[in-house]
């Protein structure tokens, strides 16, 4: 049996802008099939990291191959897909000549007719680019990207100027894309988009991966949670002392414990203090987020 | 070459009609001005009135062509360059169907100079002759467009529209288009000379004489030719390496 080689996979990859490092060494393998969420902050080296993958920016170091070739044949082999944010359209032309012409520019495509329904702008096709709206014209980027039948899609902030209806009905044709085997890879910095589309969230922080796994999996990165209390005149170095808590925040009358072990803080906090109003929770994802991406990286 | 491609950006030239009016507006009313002028003297032993027309057909098709590489610089603004750049359009279809778009765009100021010469100036030249010149015109606007290839590639899309202007009123000028060479002074002709406008202005005029084109018209042609777009080439691999 011969091995399928991943869609994707970057070994060490570095790109530095004059004293900035956009990237700083990342690995990452994608196999056939996976939907993957790159999450990060602005900054975090999301775009950056797509260009080297499609072959428009040349990496410092490091290597890209998709489906085991270099990202540039990949690409002319039309197994690539792309919707990028700096990826423009010429307003001159009509929605369907600017997805039929992306289409002859390929070596295969899929016929445009079907390829405007998915994108939902099937009613738009006789409308010039110039006079779309935002999100319009976001649809007709992922057409775009659609319509030479990739096997890889990567979509750079995909839903942006997407209102809540659209982003919906952007993710469901996602789902019937990857449905039919297509790798998605696409670049967020909506949490919940993450969290409920993709099947594996990667973590970026000042161009390195900090967390890989399931939205679960993640959230258990940032273990622990938080214990909320009344406790007017608080003593927060006191506080801190107590088993199990990590760091502790005063706000007015309430505390914030953020604690490794919320039973054994629990226990002391009641049996030494005048603690009322008691709330324990479990970080969400926003909270193992920004746990892992705020702060200088170490 | 793509024949999609090519009839999409033909499709684009009829919308952005401005680019194609100002390349006829030019010539047309510089060849109305001192066409009149000039009307019953002779140049050189032709009369001035088609010399003139000649020139101004060359003026029309040279700024089209020059100017038709300014889309490029725009294209690359607002990042359709990238998304090709995600098709299997090779580098190399794109440039030639740019030049071709190019030389499609300097025939409509051929047309009306020459349209200008018949009616108003009463220009009457063998059938032969009209053809020759009309040929070599058109095939002379081949460096402009590999020129226009380089400055779309070079400028940003907010300057490439000053540049183009300035490089086509030097290259008119200083190139013996608008200005007869042959009543330049010596400094100028030499100048001239250096320019790729003198020698293919020679060429297109020659039919005229009843002379044959000088070989050097064509070598200096060529080499004019072969220098832009290498340089085009050269800035196309630059800017995608920075991408």
């Amino acid at each position: 049996m011969t091995q399928t080689p991943p869609a994707i996979q970057v070994t060490g990859l570095v790109k530095r802008y004059a004293t900035v490092t956009a990237v700083g060494g990342l690995d990452l393998t994608i196999s056939p099939g996976e939907v993957v969420a790159l999450l990060g902050p602005n900054g975090a080296g999301k775009s950056t990291t797509i260009d080297m993958l499609l072959g428009l920016t040349r990496p410092d170091s490091g290597t890209v191959q998709l489906f085991g070739e270099r990202p540039g044949n990949a690409v002319r082999a039309g197994r690539v897909g792309a919707l990028l944010q700096s990826g423009g359209l010429l307003p001159d032309l009509t929605v369907r000549e600017i997805v039929a012409l992306t289409a002859s520019l390929h070596r295969r495509h899929r016929p445009v007719g079907q390829v405007l329904a998915r994108a939902g702008i099937a009613d738009l096709a006789k409308r010039r680019v110039s006079t779309l709206s935002g999100g319009q014209q976001q649809r007709v980027r992922f057409a775009v990207a659609l319509v030479g039948e990739p096997d890889l899609l990567v979509l750079d902030e995909p839903t942006t100027g997407l209102d809540v209806e659209a982003r919906r009905a952007f993710w469901a044709s996602i789902r019937q894309e990857s449905g039919q085997g297509r790798t998605v890879l696409f670049a967020t910095h909506y949490l919940d988009e993450a969290d409920a589309y993709a099947d594996r969230i990667v973590l970026l922080r000042a161009g390195t991966v900090v967390a890989d796994g399931t939205a679960s999996q993640i959230k258990a990165v940032a273990t622990g949670r938080t214990i909320r209390a009344t406790l007017p005149g608080a003593d927060p170095a006191a506080l801190a002392s107590l088993a199990g808590v990590d760091s502790v925040e005063v706000r007015g009358d309430a505390v914030l414990l953020a604690c490794n072990n919320s039973d054994a803080a629990l226990r002391s906090l009641l049996s030494s203090t005048d603690a009322r109003d008691i709330e324990v929770t479990a970080r969400n994802l926003e909270d193992a987020f920004l746990a892992l991406t705020v702060g200088e990286p170490a | 070459m793509n024949a999609t491609y090519l009839r999409i950006e033909i499709t684009r030239l009829f919308r952005n009609r401005r680019a194609l009016v100002f390349s006829i507006l030019m010539p047309a009313l510089l060849l109305a001005i001192f066409g009149g002028l000039y009307k019953n003297d002779s140049l050189n032993g032709a009369a001035a009135s088609a010399y003139l027309m000649v020139s101004m057909g060359l003026f029309g098709a040279m700024t089209a062509a020059i100017g038709s590489g300014g889309t490029i610089a725009v294209e690359r603004g607002i990042g359709w360059n990238r998304q090709l750049r995600l098709t299997a359009l090779t580098p190399r279809e794109y440039a030639t169907t740019k030049v071709v778009v190019a030389l499609l765009l300097a025939l409509p100021p051929l047309v009306v100079t020459y349209a200008i010469g018949v009616l108003g100036l009463g220009v009457r030249l063998p059938l032969h002759t009209w053809l020759a010149v009309a040929a070599i015109s058109w095939v002379g606007a081949l460096p402009f467009a590999a020129l226009g290839l380089l400055v779309g590639y070079v400028a940003k899309p907010d300057s490439v529209q000053p540049i183009t202007g300035v490089l086509y009123m030097l290259l008119a000028a200083f190139g013996g288009i608008w200005v007869p060479a042959e009543q330049m002074p010596d400094l100028m002709r030499r100048i001239a000379e250096w320019t790729p406008a003198y020698w293919v202005g020679q060429a297109a005029r020659t039919p005229l004489f009843h002379t044959a084109i000088q070989s050097h018209a064509v070598w200096s042609v060529l080499a004019w030719t072969a220098v832009f777009a290498l340089v085009a080439v050269r800035q196309f691999r630059r800017a995608t390496a920075r991408a």
